[in-house]
């Protein structure tokens, strides 16, 4: 067997027994090669006398039948049971939140459509000329469009959020009883470059539209009714 | 020989060399093998578990001017492990022998 031959099956039989930390393990053996060879000893003999990679490979992979493993494992999954009721009160605090983001956004559109045609159920919004109500039609979808933003953001971070403790969570336990672990996962969504954009277009363009429609309505108001309280003019809030 | 009682034994043959002085991995193989018959890639594995255990250290070196070496180096923790380890090989060692003595007179 040749260094490279050698070389690699002991790659492919390390991979196979899922061992971490590949390069560290190979370098050591890419070193024993180079030492032996300057020592005058030819591939095939330095690779015979290092043994069989996959009896080599096989050595590598940790003892779990130890018994230490044992009581830790058991205030791991303890410890994990008690971290999972808070984080998961804190998950579901998450959750209604973004509920809760959603119910606003339906909220504002109905409202921007009502004053849209005029439709006033149960005469709940004030009176006012129809160009103030367009007026303010537009601040409400603006507000709904601002929203949906936030929501969509806010599902998508909790999400994350969610799926990276789960990870850690498999992690912890695995570690506990000496298993491999899997690589952990960023707190933050990895939004691809595309979808950050627009969903920043969305959030700055319908914040724009919704400081200028408001500060339009109002100015517009004050103007059609003479007063720059204009709500008292339209007695909005009398009984 | 039986393996896994060998990889035990070894440790302890690779923490006794490590006591004396810090080592890279090809030293610490080229000087086992000389004593025991064993092949050479062994030793990389159990200094692996000697170092995921927390027994040894390693740092890299460059003062041999070639590319830098992995030293290992016995942990405090290390030590103390050797210690009642060797203890504890030597007496049952002892204990062994006593025993195939004795059948080797019974025998007689």
């Amino acid at each position: 067997m040749t260094k490279n031959e050698f070389m690699l099956q002991l790659k492919n039989e390390l991979k196979k027994n899922n061992i971490t930390d590949l390069d560290d393990i190979l370098s050591e053996y890419e070193q024993h090669f180079a030492f032996k060879l300057a020592d005058g000893f030819s591939e095939e003999e330095i690779a015979a006398k290092l043994g069989d990679p996959a009896e080599l490979a096989s050595q590598f992979i940790p003892n779990v039948q130890e018994k230490k493993f044992g009581g830790k494992k058991v205030v791991t999954v303890i410890g994990m049971i008690f971290a999972d009721i808070f984080v998961g009160a804190f998950f579901l605090m998450l959750f209604i939140f973004s509920v809760v983001l959603g119910i606003v956004t339906v909220a504002a559109a109905v409202i921007g459509l009502c004053l849209l045609v005029g439709f006033n159920f149960n005469n709940l919004i004030p009176g006012m000329p129809y160009l103030c109500a367009f007026i303010f039609a537009v601040s409400f979808f603006a507000f709904a469009m601002l929203s949906i933003a936030a929501c969509l953001y806010f599902v998508v971070f909790t999400r994350q959020l969610i799926r990276s403790y789960k990870r850690f969570h498999t992690n912890v336990i695995a570690g506990s009883s000496g298993k491999a672990t899997l690589p952990s996962l960023p707190a933050y969504p990895q939004l691809s470059h595309k979808f950050k954009r627009r969903l920043r277009i969305l959030a700055l363009s319908s914040l724009t539209l919704l400081a200028v429609s408001l500060v339009s309505g109002y100015i517009i108001s004050a103007i059609l009714a003479g007063n720059l309280e204009f709500w008292h003019v339209w007695r909005w809030f009398d009984k | 020989m039986n393996t896994q009682y060998k990889k035990g034994v070894l440790e302890l043959c690779v923490m006794s060399i490590l006591k004396r002085r810090d080592c890279y991995g090809y030293e610490i193989s080229e000087y086992l093998s000389k004593y025991i018959d064993i092949a050479d890639g062994t030793v990389y594995p159990i200094l692996r578990k000697l170092k995921s255990d927390g027994l040894v250290t390693t740092y890299l070196s460059e003062d041999s001017g070639g590319p830098p070496r992995k030293y290992y180096s016995l942990t405090a923790l290390g030590l103390k492990t050797y210690e009642a380890d060797k203890k504890e090989y030597l007496s049952f060692a002892k204990t062994v022998e006593t025993l195939l003595e004795d059948e080797d007179h019974d025998e007689k």
